[in-house]
């Protein structure tokens, strides 16, 4: 409308001197943003991926410069090897390996013997023994403390009977009611473990009483295994002793430590490296036993932990502190400073102070945190396979890396914009910090309307790769960690800039109401 | 037409519970006028609501015409001198200046030529390219002041602006005061002692305990203070005989009764015929209990205020 093209016009012309002020406030403020001393831990944040991915980029580096010094080897060689080949077929086939260790593993193992778990003590000459005692020292090769005897035989200088069997027996206590003594002289292995003594209270004895004194020549102790338990609970140490009046007993066979043999493997491992893909082959005794074929750099693996640390660290730690660094010192440093009042001085509205200020803080954490996460994608790409970065790209790599970006420079305004609004309202930080945070990890658990409220939402909805889960992670974190229902980006841009909008709307009316209070006034 | 005014009305600003300035009503013609008060009488408090750094919580305040709601108009015509002794880390004496300028949307050329006027006029040029927290204190002061001026304000604030200035210095800027006075300019500033500024004011405010005490040219003043009324408190039966009695005196220029009709608050312009006429109204058989002067702290505070006079 013709009639209203003068003060159309000023009111422009005013938008514009306004907007130079904000922006002669924000050159000034830049200074202070960027170079503060004490916001120079904001750079280590934003930085911190960045140098993560390029020393994991760099020992990758190093690792393929190492495996490759003597030569590639054909992928389709090394795909072809296989289980029980010899070692000397290997190298005939695949050359000298890139890289080669090899050892001898030595385990002890118990001796294998015709008569497992059974052991026989003859004595020369045969005694006289009304009473019989089997004394255990060391009831277990493996440390077991419970003795376990399923059978103890005793025979005269014929040989032919078994004079313990159904012979009334004593011992240590049983360690179950239906274990007794007697089971060890019922005659029978055979019937599981009720068919055996066993005792775990020191001293470990049983004695078996034969009712006469009468020559007793061998010895025969039936152990764990032999009643079919785990060879390692087989009786260790023992010895058996006789006597006539059950009073003084004499020793006259020991076994002690018996069993054990030193078993040897040469042991190799050759790996193979086609320029891609390292394959371990490990040789036991000149065979191999195990092949390992994995990536060297994994970019599918690489590009998930990026999406890990993007999402945990750098949005809901890095860029959140940063701009609590940046943006709450904006009005509260200056207060502190006491110059807070030379700004509002100035012949310009208070909302221009605070959009000049905003711009500032905006314009050195998105450039912070958008060079920040760039560099550490970058760094994250650099090591891997020139092709498979180029099929990446085209399949969406730059989409991703532009929302990266995106999610960055948005977590600064939305977060920059909260900050900003805490700073008018309190001084110490810590308070709503805490706060703040706890509310932006909870909005995963919180219902729908409430979500929208929290930056992190919006933020999260913008990343372009899911971040990863831990399967086995408890429930709750899984629930904190995971947004329930992702907005659509472009929704998500909107909600962020609404939520920012109304932040700074809040934030405006605060700093328009805004007195100066440097401490005590007169 | 009426001069452009600084006008208070009935402004009072609290800060909690305690009180800064409590009703103040204030007609401020352009000209040099001084707000004289001892330390924390609320000087400071009076200038940052001129200049919208403090909002009242109670009255308007309208500095010729606009109101200090609205920074963006009345800092364009405002210079605030601040007492707050601080400057931006990176600033030197030109830049700190400089930099003010560009906000009023001088192009950089004439942003300079006004600051470095502006230290012409303070003998500020010598250190003109020397940052600011390495200044003295009487340097920082200038600095301030030619900060203020900078952009050649119809209305300046000046917080205790002669404090820390040498003699030399001190004369150069009370001219220019003077100057700017003549020119039809407010120049407001402030000091806790009368005599510095009694000379060079065209209007003084005298205030303390964040009340306006006296208002008017240093003549005026100077007779109410010596003339100012006294209070008393009288304690009697028969108050509101009493009261009538002592009204119809041409001294007495206001009586208050108590609630309990056992006392009565006088005030009068002549404690010797106060004293006479009390005594008179005692012998015509009213009873009086006792007199007591009610507003000693005040009378102290003149006697502070005109010192040795």
């Amino acid at each position: 409308m013709p009639v209203n093209k003068p003060f159309a016009g000023r009111a422009r012309a005013l938008d514009f001197a306004r907007a130079r002020q904000a922006w002669t406030i924000a050159r000034i403020e830049l200074r202070r943003t960027f170079f503060a001393r004490r916001g120079l831990w904001v750079y280590a944040l934003a930085l911190l991926p960045a140098v993560i991915f390029f020393g994991h980029a760099v020992d990758r580096k190093l690792d393929i410069q190492r495996l490759s010094r003597r030569g590639l080897t054909d992928p389709i060689l090394m795909n072809g090897v296989q289980n029980g080949d010899t070692l000397e077929a290997v190298r005939a086939r695949l050359g000298a390996p890139a890289q080669e260790f090899s050892g001898t593993q030595v385990r002890r193992v118990r001796k294998h013997g015709a008569d497992n778990g059974t052991t026989a003590h003859v004595i020369e000459p045969a005694v006289e023994a009304r009473f019989v005692r089997l004394n255990i020292t060391r009831p277990s090769y493996d440390g077991d403390p419970v003795a376990r005897i399923y059978e103890f035989e005793i025979y005269g200088p014929d040989g032919r009977e078994n004079l313990a069997v159904g012979r009334p027996a004593t011992g240590s206590p049983p360690c179950s009611p239906d274990r007794g003594p007697e089971k060890a002289v019922n005659g029978s292995v055979d019937a599981g473990k009720s068919d055996s003594w066993c005792a775990d209270e020191r001293p470990l004895f049983l004695q078996v009483d034969l009712g006469t004194a009468r020559p007793v020549k061998r010895f025969v102790v039936k152990h764990a295994s032999a009643g079919g338990e785990k060879e390692d609970l087989d009786t260790r140490d023992f010895n058996i002793q006789v006597s006539t009046d059950g009073k003084n007993f004499t020793t006259v066979a020991a076994s002690a430590g018996a069993g054990f043999v030193d078993q040897r493997t040469e042991w190799r491992q050759l790996r193979y490296f086609d320029g891609r893909r390292i394959a371990s082959l490990e040789f036991l005794d000149g065979k191999l036993n195990s092949r390992h074929v994995g990536l060297v750099v994994n970019f599918e693996e690489d590009r998930t932990i990026f999406a890990g640390i993007f999402q945990y660290f750098y949005l809901r730690l890095a860029i959140f502190f940063g701009c609590l660094g940046m943006f709450m010192y904006l009005f509260s440093g200056e207060m502190s400073n006491r110059t807070l009042h030379y700004w509002f001085l100035a012949p310009a509205p208070r909302e221009v102070v605070l959009a000049g200020k905003f711009a500032a803080g905006l314009i050195a954490s998105t450039a912070i945190f958008g060079v920040g996460a760039l560099l550490a994608f970058t760094a994250m790409i650099w090591p891997h396979d020139a092709v498979e970065v180029q099929a990446y790209w085209n399949a969406g790599g730059m989409a991703h890396a532009f929302w990266y970006a995106t999610a960055a420079v948005l977590g600064c305004v939305g977060y920059g914009s909260v900050f900003v609004a805490v700073g008018l309202y309190v001084r110490n930080p810590i308070i709503p910090a805490a706060l703040l945070l706890a509310w932006e990890g909870a909005s995963g658990v919180l219902p729908q309307a409430l979500q929208r409220i929290s930056i992190l939402y919006y933020l999260q909805s913008l990343c372009p790769v899911p971040a990863p889960m831990d399967d086995h992670a408890p429930a709750l974190i899984r629930l904190l960690a995971a947004p329930a229902a992702p907005a659509s980006r472009p929704a998500a841009i909107l909600g962020l800039l609404l939520v920012s909008a109304l932040v700074l709307w809040i934030a405006s009316r605060a700093v328009r109401r805004m007195e100066i209070s440097y401490g005590a006034e007169t | 037409m009426s001069l452009p005014a600084v006008i208070f009305n009935e402004v009072s600003k609290f800060y909690g519970e305690v009180l800064g300035v409590n009703r103040v009503t204030l007609n401020i013609p352009p000209g040099i006028t001084s707000l004289v008060g001892p330390n924390g009488s609320g000087k400071t408090t009076l200038m940052n609501l001129m200049t919208g750094l403090l909002h009242p919580d109670h009255g308007d305040i309208l500095m010729r015409g606009i109101s200090p709601r609205d920074p963006e108009a009345l800092m364009r015509i405002t210079g605030y001198a601040t007492q707050y002794d601080t400057a931006p880390r990176w600033a030197t004496g030109f830049t700190f200046i400089t930099t003010g300028l560009l906000l009023f949307g001088y192009g950089r050329a004439e942003a300079e030529e006004k600051a470095w006027k502006a230290l012409e006029r303070l003998s500020l040029t010598d250190a003109a390219h020397r940052k600011v927290a390495a200044y003295s204190k009487g340097m920082r002061q200038r600095v301030r002041l030619a900060q203020a001026i900078a952009h050649d304000p119809a209305l300046l604030v000046l917080d205790e602006p002669l404090n820390g200035l040498d003699p030399l210095v001190r004369a150069e800027t009370i001219a220019l005061f003077r100057t700017w006075a003549n020119d039809g300019k407010h120049v407001i500033i402030s000091s806790h002692v009368l005599q510095e500024v009694d000379l060079i004011s065209d209007q003084v405010v005298l205030i303390a305990n964040g009340m306006i005490i006296a208002e008017g040219t240093i003549r005026t003043v100077r007779e109410e203070i010596q003339e100012h009324p006294s209070q008393y408190l009288v304690r009697c039966r028969d108050a509101s005989g009493v009261a009538s009695r002592l009204f119809s005196e041409d001294h007495v220029t206001e009586v208050r009764l108590n609630d309990d009709r056992l006392g009565l608050l006088v005030m009068t312009r002549d404690r010797e015929q106060f004293a006479r006429a009390l005594s008179t109204i005692a012998l015509d058989g009213h009873r009086i209990d006792g007199v007591v002067p009610a507003d000693e702290n005040v009378d102290a505070l003149y006697e502070y205020l005109i010192g040795d006079e």
